[in-house]
This record gives structure tokens, sequence and C-alpha cells, in this order.
């Protein structure tokens, strides 16, 4: 049991966090900036549905990056880190460490221009290097509207059916798994069959290579915390792939 | 032990600013890339679209229908910008509340929210307390936000675990009768269109 896996369902924490604000710090908005710029270049998208011209695109970037590569530095990290840093604060530091793993730039390079801007400030007078090139914008503009469905023809019938009742695999902690800890062993039902079938993003995973069958499953909120133990009247619903289910 | 360095957010700032120079440097960015997704979601993707759904929902029953049963189809019979099936859009799902039935929806292994219609997600969707509470006890983690269920109300609660990308179509307002789809487009706010509050005038 990996505990960001089991976040759902932690006790003893205290108020929630009521920020209704995006970002609590200006530096957060360049982080998500990136991240979504290397999702909108990632090489795996020339062989997603709108078929972006992917190899033509004049960037360096060539490796693929994902949801599941941000989701997989954080689900990796030691479960006492994670909860150290904050939720922007991981991407950044996941991102750098991958560029970094990459080649793109070393740990040094990183470390003299972080001082340069330490020393210089973060905006004016130390502007960003000049580098225009519309075709990069365009594509991450592109990849925005026309996205990166997972949606496949089925190769095979659906396992499961409406109203049947179903039980959640335990497969073994793995760094990255699309299943909540918490349903683990939990019984549920299945309340739909989505059509078609579901590819996940490429990399490492538990189960989730090869495009499957996906289900949103109705949990008794009761047949997970216990009768005593949960407020009354509520459903968990969650989107599972098939895999997870037995 | 138990503090971060003094210079922790400028450390991170300078750090972002590193990373972004050197990633232009190196030809992975340009510029402007930055720039121009942030104004994408200032300008073009956020909340305002999905207000403009709710209140078209409101005053129209089968376009409520039609929103409910294929979110992506709806949004395109609209006149919505291009790319409300675009990232983090190309699969979407609404809950509706109702008198007897309310809907929150949460992402226990990550913060999984609907880009077109709602944007970026707000800081309290992204907090492991919420992320963990909301799955074992969404009743008193709805009150914290200062939205009361009624014992008599079904509570939903939807973890966003895979592909679907969910969001809440929120109750009309008692009193709102006589407004327009204009004036209803106002009321509406993302945290009501998540389940953590109520469309009030």
């Amino acid at each position: 049991m990996k505990l960001q896996h089991s976040l759902g369902g932690l006790q003893g924490l205290g108020p929630v966090d009521l920020q209704k604000n995006v970002f609590v710090h200006e530096w957060e908005t360049r982080i998500f900036g990136i991240h979504t710029a290397m999702m909108a270049l990632s090489s795996h998208l020339s062989g997603s549905l709108p078929n972006y011209p992917i190899e033509s695109v004049p960037t360096s970037f060539k490796d693929i990056w994902t949801w599941a590569d941000l989701r997989r530095g954080a689900e990796s990290m030691q479960p006492f880190d994670y909860f150290r840093f904050r939720y922007y604060e991981k991407w950044l530091g996941g991102i750098s460490g991958f560029f970094i793993e990459k080649g793109y730039f070393t740990a040094e390079e990183l470390e003299a221009v972080m001082s340069f801007y330490l020393r210089e400030g973060n905006l004016k007078p130390a502007p960003l290097p000049d580098h225009e090139q519309s075709a990069i914008d365009e594509q991450v503009l592109r990849y925005l509207e026309e996205g990166d469905s997972g949606r496949r023809p089925a190769e095979a019938p659906p396992r499961f059916k409406a109203g049947q009742s179903v039980v959640i695999d335990d497969p073994d902690c793995s760094d990255h798994t699309r299943l909540p800890g918490y349903l683990r062993n939990k019984c549920g039902v299945i309340d739909l069959v989505y059509p078609d079938c579901y590819a996940y993003f490429p990399g490492p995973s538990d189960r989730l290579q090869k495009p499957q069958i996906s289900y949103s499953v109705k949990f008794k909120a009761a047949d997970i915390w216990g009768p005593e133990k949960s407020e009354p009247d509520a459903f968990i619903y969650a989107d599972l792939f098939e895999c997870y289910l037995k | 032990m138990f503090a971060y360095s003094a210079n922790r957010e400028l450390e991170s700032s300078a750090k972002v600013r590193a990373l972004e120079a050197l990633l232009i440097q190196k030809g992975v960015l340009s510029t402007s890339t930055v720039d121009t997704i942030l104004k994408y979601f200032d300008q073009t993707m956020g909340p305002f679209n999905g207000a403009k759904l709710v209140a078209r929902a409101w005053c129209d029953p089968d376009f409520k229908n039609f929103l409910l049963t294929d979110c992506n189809a709806a949004c395109e019979s609209m006149d919505m910008p291009t790319g409300m099936s675009g990232a983090e859009g190309e699969i979407m799902r609404v809950a509706e509340n109702t008198p007897t039935v309310h809907n929150l929806i949460i992402c226990t292994l990550c913060s999984c929210y609907p880009w077109p219609t709602l944007g970026q997600p707000p800081y309290w969707y992204k907090d492991p307390t919420f992320r963990a509470r909301g799955a074992r006890e969404p009743r008193a983690v709805l009150a914290e936000f200062g939205l009361t269920i009624d014992p008599s109300v079904e509570i939903r609660v939807w973890d966003s675990s895979g592909q679907i990308r969910w969001w809440v179509l929120p109750e009309r307002p008692l009193g709102s009768e006589g407004m327009n789809e204009l004036q209803l487009v106002k009321l509406l706010t993302p945290e009501s269109m998540m389940g953590v509050a109520k469309v009030v005038i």
C-alpha cells in the first residue's frame, strides 16, 4: 500500500483549505504552462487521433510527456516527501528532474541560471531569452483545441454488464496506477459500461498498457468505510478500467 | 525540522524562471509559449464556458437533457469556442443536482478537471486534505464550505479516476425565474459547478 494512492479516506487531517484561486504564487503559473506545452509537444502525439504532425514541429523536445509522466513522478516519490511539497512544487521538481535525466541540460546549468535569476530578479531587468518560433505555439494551441482522446474501438466485448456486482482487485503496488487505494477489495455495482474502450498514456503502470473497457462503478459509502463509520445516504462512483475489476 | 526555507517561494520562482529560460535557449519552447497557454485559459477556456452551458440548460429542458446525455455533443451544438472537446475535455460528463440528490466531484489520485468548461482547478480542489476527506466525509467537507446538505438528500461523490472529466449541473436558485440567460450566467462559480456550493442570488 502506498500512501499517495490511498489518500481517499485518510483521517485526522483537520479542516480543508478553502482557497479559491487557481494559483497562490505567480511562479506556479509558469510551471503549469511548461507542463502543458510539454504535453502538447510530446512525441507520442504522432499516433493520436488528431494526427498531429509532431515530427515537423520545430522544437528540440523529442520525448514523451503526458499526465502519466507527471503523475508517475509524484506517485513514485517517497510518501512522506510527497506531503512535504505543495502541489506545484512537485510539478517543478518532477519536470526539472525529467529534463536533467533526459540530458536537455545539466543540474549545474540549471543551478547557475537559477542563481542568476535569484540575483537579478525574476522579471525585469532579466528577461527570458529571445527565441520566437510561432510553429511551436501553433501546435500548442492546436493540442489545447483538439486534445488527445484515448477513446478507441473496442476489441473485445465488456466482461461486465450494468447492474452486475464486482469486486475490486488488489494489484501489486506500482509507481503508477489509476485505482484509488480505498477501493481495493471492496464490492461495488456496475452503474454504466462506457461505450468503446479507452487507451491510457504510454509508459510503465500497473495494468494500463492496453486499451480496455471502462466502467462507472457505484459503491455504498457504508460498504467502504463501514456502516457506523460513514455518512448516511452517501455513494461513491469511480471510473475504473476493466483491469481493476474481478 | 518543521520549517521551510524563508526563501521557499523566491527559490521556486527563480528555479521555474531558470527552467523556462533554459527550455527556450535549448529550442524546446518559444519565448511566447507559456504566455500563449496562460492567455488561452484566461480568454478561451474557463468557467465562463460552463456558466453559459448551465444557464442554457436552466432555460431549455431539451438542452438540459442533451447536456446530461452527451456533454460534448451539447457543447458542439452551442455557439461555444472551438476546443470544447479539446485537452482535458475529450470526454466530459455532467452530474445533475436535484432537490433529492447532491453531487460532489473529487479526484483522490490527482486533480482531474474539465478544462474546456471550467478552466484550471482552484486550489481547494488540489488540496490533499480535501481529496482525502471528500471521499469519506463529504457532508462534513461541504459544511466547511458553508453548505449544509439536508440529511434526506442523497450524496453522490464522483472520484475522477478514469478518462472521463466530470462536473456538476447545479440547481437553479429560487427567485431567478425572471432572469434571462445572460443574468443567470453571472450567478455561476467554479465551486457551484463542482458541487461545493449552491447557486445563490
